[in-house]
């Protein structure tokens, strides 16, 4: 009896190991997540108020514009915009990057390594690089503070990282297997949604997952190809808290915490097929 | 009867490059075109708000003024420093991370959530929480620090040398661990079990089952994270920018900051395009050189091609 | 989601009950501008948004509509205003524009002389339109100034123990600071880190060069001589950065000053843990408001302390309106601006502590708070009046002010950490300036 009971107590002490070292590594941000729900002044206050004193939802009325003081910050439609813009996104990137892996899984052609390298490499321009050219490019062609402007920027974005997940999916699945079913009778076609597909959905998902959060939380970028209501997203609302004086922090964190619940349920969602998605996806290039 | 020859592009031979179309065509469009443009104007005297300034050609003079531009230099190696000492840590601390979770047999999903958590943050968003952490007057660490009696002064985390380039190292770290502890975890999940019971039995302790068998099966785990970390590192610039926008006096400056800077305050695009390729050449050169590992460590466990 | 719900936003945050109670509307003929949309750019924030309330009363009286392309900071701002003029997409009409910012964008604004009625244009001060004028053009239209003052917390000059001590310390009696020597001595007298703080002084960006820039003058010197040379390196400079220097190393300022702008020695003022603070007067209510500030009640205002040139500091600016050359119906922008900047407009502005810039709202804000009981802001009105009338000057009004601004602050920085020293750090900064002025065409 002795034994199962150590056990059990060992994995328990390791599991409360485990979670409280998780909790410190997520000080920072529940900070964050707590400061949304106390007023400015407790936050700023010195000495420090550790307990909120008052704790309580002003910081969203504020936002919504429920409280007379401020002008409401227009929050709907940027949600609206960030959950557009990231989920249409990600499901382009995916669909091509579906295609492209796809490609690079079952087929040798030339200058593969190169095109492989080459898109790899496209992702390593920083930013703050691109966004003038990109900005004076997309003034020209009408795309500035719309949605496909920033629609396309982000699928770029995420297209490399997607091919590489995808394509080392599709290694995993038996070539054999797609043969048969056209065998059988199916085009390649049929037999890529039949067969292949539903085998790489884990790996499909976690590359989805990678690709809307960074679609998601992108900040340079959009900070330079939005303009107003109708195409800034989440992040760059953020800076509507900055003016010329002051920062409202505990604004600011409210609407962090906007930002990061609906990450935080997909993430959770889709936890299952993130971790098996890239373990196969990875070991083997 | 003779088939007819089916046209070019059902013909197997040019399917992947059809396949690969989208890509490539997003990748040139968004990528390539603008770089292209970026970089004719950094031959130029190109000034933001003299639009005719973009065909003012100056040859090599923004490339000969960065090169002897000691600040450049500084802010350049600075970054490698900065990329280096961050991405180790967020190595290490990621597979600690990895190694303690993976242990865990129930509750698990629960504490994988958790360890993701610091990824749903923006990095503009990572940048104002740690301006607030670290200020040296309100800033919850020094208040902790005063109050469990640690310290009885105020740090000047965010204006010292050292103190400011921990204080943006920690926040990159804080960031950009969960990427690294995610993927390593998936790593230890695909790990066979036989080899390590087969090393146990053998009579090997912890130490060294951990040593020979499970760090050369991450290996290539590790430096796929590492590429896809070097890849885009360039966003730790909105958290620089908004803790110490590269200062005091140049103490933080990363090349990011100072192409920000030149480009946009100081309306200089061509010279700050011209920072911005010497930058990109820093990044591919340490992508490739992970990605060289890669392929290596992939050849040493027999999965590559 | 755009104009009209943002209208309707502004709207219910109107500050009911000022326009109400000020004078009627002037006697301007605002136009009709029936079915034209004017696309305009304005700053945001939460100074500066309770004007924006009255744009559906425009809306109303010229059938016009307003579509606010950008509400953002004015960094922000500036920074989409340079890529506009790159890419070429001034397709708009009305923009926020600041004084110090307004050299650089050349000729994309339009002359507001001629423009804009004469009669209206001699109801503004005189100063304020001449600081808003560039090459000979009138390019913004000035919304409200901003000068900086010394607030002070009161009870610490009355009590007595501070007073003896002070007297046998210094040798003469504790009174709010008349020069930087005096405001230097103070403010490590009553320093106590890391508790309390003498002062504080913002650390970086274009702030500290405007804050550098106005003690050289109040010192005797100048950025540049007229052959536009740099001569900032002088001893009057030296001075100034001495002045910085000294504090921090005192510890009379918080450690982290360097890092700090505007909203940090504000709230830092407003935390109660600092005993002077040269500020702008749009703080002056945040300050004395109770549910913001500690300090409420218990602030002092004196004008800015005088330099060893015998001047007061008096670095000054104005938030203004400007409409681009390329606008397609330039007297709807100028209808649209002369409302954002008529009497009931700037008293909605002032009401908050913002400088107004036309003569008489002047008086008939301070009538105002008189009549609501708030000394204090008729203090704060009295003492900012008189420094805008005698100590008000802007930056050198040149295009590449902000990038000469670049050369010199992380300088400062360096002398106020001691990595070199005033001299050497004013030098290395002079030569920077020549070559940016070089380039810039002046030299």
């Amino acid at each position: 009896m002795r034994t199962p009971f150590r056990k059990t107590a060992g994995k328990v002490a390791l599991w409360i190991l485990t979670f409280v070292l998780m909790v410190i590594m997520c000080v920072p941000g529940l900070w964050v997540v707590l400061t949304a729900f106390r007023p400015n002044a407790e936050v700023l206050a010195k000495p420090p108020v550790w307990i909120p004193e008052d704790p309580g939802l002003t910081n969203f009325a504020k936002i919504f514009g429920f409280a007379a003081d401020q002008v409401a910050i227009p929050v709907p439609s940027y949600f609206a915009n960030s959950l557009i813009i990231a989920l249409t996104s990600t499901a382009i990137a995916l669909l091509i990057g579906m295609s492209g892996g796809y490609a690079f899984a079952r087929y040798r052609f030339r200058f593969k390594n190169g095109i492989f390298l080459g898109l790899m490499l496209s992702r390593t321009v920083p930013g703050i690089a691109l966004s003038l050219p990109v900005f004076i490019i997309w003034s020209k062609l009408g795309l500035i503070d719309t949605k496909p402007g920033l629609i396309i920027v982000y699928v770029a974005l995420n297209v490399p990282f997607t091919i590489w997940l995808i394509d080392g999916f599709f290694r995993q699945i038996p070539k054999e297997m797609s043969e048969a079913a056209q065998v059988d009778g199916c085009t390649r076609w049929q037999a890529f949604w039949k067969i292949e597909f539903p085998l790489a959905k884990s790996g499909i998902a976690s590359a989805g997952i990678f690709a809307f959060l960074t679609s998601w939380n992108e900040y340079a970028l959009a900070s330079n190809l939005t303009r107003s209501t109708d195409s800034k997203t989440l992040p760059v609302g953020l800076m509507d808290f900055t003016a010329q004086f002051t920062i409202d922090w505990a604004g600011m964190s409210a609407m962090a915490v906007i930002i990061i619940i609906p990450a935080l349920i997909l993430t959770f969602l889709v936890q299952k097929h993130l971790i098996a998605g890239l373990t196969f996806g990875g070991v083997k290039g | 009867m003779q088939t007819k020859r089916p046209p070019f592009w059902q013909r197997e031979k040019y399917t992947p490059y059809l396949l690969l179309l989208p890509a490539i065509l997003t990748i040139l469009f968004v990528v390539l075109l603008p770089l292209i443009f970026s970089f004719y104007t950094s031959f130029t005297g190109y000034r933001l708000i003299r639009p005719e300034s973009l065909w003012q050609w100056v040859g090599l003079r923004n490339y000969e003024r960065i090169f002897g531009d000691d600040d450049f230099w500084a802010a350049f190696v600075r970054t490698i420093v900065f990329l280096t000492i961050a991405l180790n840590l967020e190595f290490l601390l990621g597979l600690g991370i990895a190694l303690l979770i993976n242990k865990i047999t129930w509750g698990q999903r629960t504490l994988r959530t958790i360890m993701m958590f610091p990824m749903m943050f923006s990095p503009i968003l990572v940048g104002y929480q740690f301006k607030f952490v670290f200020n040296d007057n309100i800033g919850i660490l020094n208040n902790a620090l005063e109050s469990l009696g640690l310290s009885d002064g105020a740090i000047p985390w965010l204006v010292d040398t050292y103190l400011a380039n921990f204080a943006i190292i920690f926040a990159e770290v804080w960031m950009s661990t969960s990427v690294f502890a995610i993927l390593l975890l998936a790593g230890l999940f695909a790990m066979p079990r036989d080899p390590i019971e087969a090393a146990k039995v053998d009579g090997c302790n912890a130490w060294q089952v951990f040593r020979h068998i499970t760090l050369p099966f991450l290996m290539p785990f590790v430096f796929i994270a590492m590429t896809i970390r070097s890849l885009d590192v360039a966003r730790a610039y909105d958290i620089v920018d908004v803790m110490t926008g590269g200062g005091p006096a140049g103490r933080t400056e990363l090349l990011w900051t100072l192409i920000a800077r030149t480009g946009y305050d100081n309306a200089r695009m061509g010279q700050a395009n011209a920072m911005g390729y010497i930058s990109i050449i820093l990044s591919i050169a340490f992508t490739y050189y992970f990605f060289t590992k890669l392929i290596a460590s992939r050849r040493y466990m027999g999965g590559a091609d | 989601m755009t104009t009209r719900t943002l209208k309707t936003l502004l709207a219910a945050t109107a500050l009911t009950g000022i326009a109400a109670g000020a004078v009627s509307a002037e006697d301007v003929d605002y136009g009709n501008f029936d079915g034209y949309t004017l696309r305009v750019k304005l700053i945001g924030g939460a100074q500066y948004e309770p004007l924006y309330a009255r744009i559906s009363e425009w809306e109303e009286m010229t059938g016009a509509t307003v579509d606010v392309l950008s509400r953002k900071n004015h960094f922000e701002l500036d920074r989409e205003i340079k890529q506009d003029i790159a890419a070429g997409t001034l397709d708009w009409c009305v923009g926020s524009n600041h004084t110090s910012f307004a050299p650089q964008y050349g000729t994309i604004y339009t002359d507001l002389n001629g423009l804009i009625g004469e009669a209206t244009l001699a109801e503004f001060q005189e100063l304020a339109l001449q600081n808003s004028t560039v090459d000979g053009r009138l390019v913004q239209l000035p919304r409200h100034s901003d000068i900086s003052n010394l607030f002070y917390k009161k009870s610490l000059y009355a009590d007595e123990d501070n007073k003896a001590a002070f007297k046998a310390e210094y040798g003469y009696d504790l009174a709010p600071p008349e020069t930087f020597d005096q405001f230097k001595d103070q403010a490590i007298f009553f320093a106590d880190a890391p508790s309390f703080y003498g002062t504080q002084y913002v650390g970086k960006d274009e702030a500290i060069t405007g804050r550098f820039y106005e003690m050289l003058v109040a010192n005797g010197g100048q950025l540049f001589d007229e052959n536009w040379e740099p001569t900032f390196n002088s001893e009057a400079g030296v001075e100034a950065v001495q002045w910085f220097k000294d504090l921090y190393d005192a510890q009379a300022v918080p450690a982290g000053v360097l890092n700090y702008l505007w909203d940090d020695t504000g709230l830092g003022f407003a935390s109660g843990t600092v005993a002077m603070n040269l500020d702008w007067a749009g703080w002056a209510s945040f300050f004395n408001d109770p549910a913001n500030s500690k300090v409420a009640g218990d602030i002092g205002l004196v004008r800015a302390p005088k330099g060893s040139g015998g001047l007061r500091s008096g670095w000054s600016g104005s938030h203004s309106f400007s409409i681009t050359e390329g606008c397609d119906n330039k007297d709807a922008a100028a209808s649209f601006v002369t409302f954002l900047t008529n009497h009931d407009s700037q008293m909605i502005e002032a009401t908050a502590g913002l400088l107004p810039t036309r003569a008489k709202v002047w008086d008939d804000a301070k009538a105002k708070f008189a009549a609501d009981g708030n000394d204090f802001l008729v203090e704060v009105f009295d003492t900012y009046a008189q420094s805008m009338a005698e100590d008000a000057f802007t930056p050198p009004l040149i295009a590449p002010w902000i990038e000469v601004s670049n050369e010199i602050w992380p300088r400062l920085q360096s002398a106020i950490l001691g990595e070199m020293t005033a001299q050497e750090a004013l030098d290395e900064a002079a030569d920077a300036a020549r070559i940016v002025m070089e380039d810039a065409g002046y030299l």
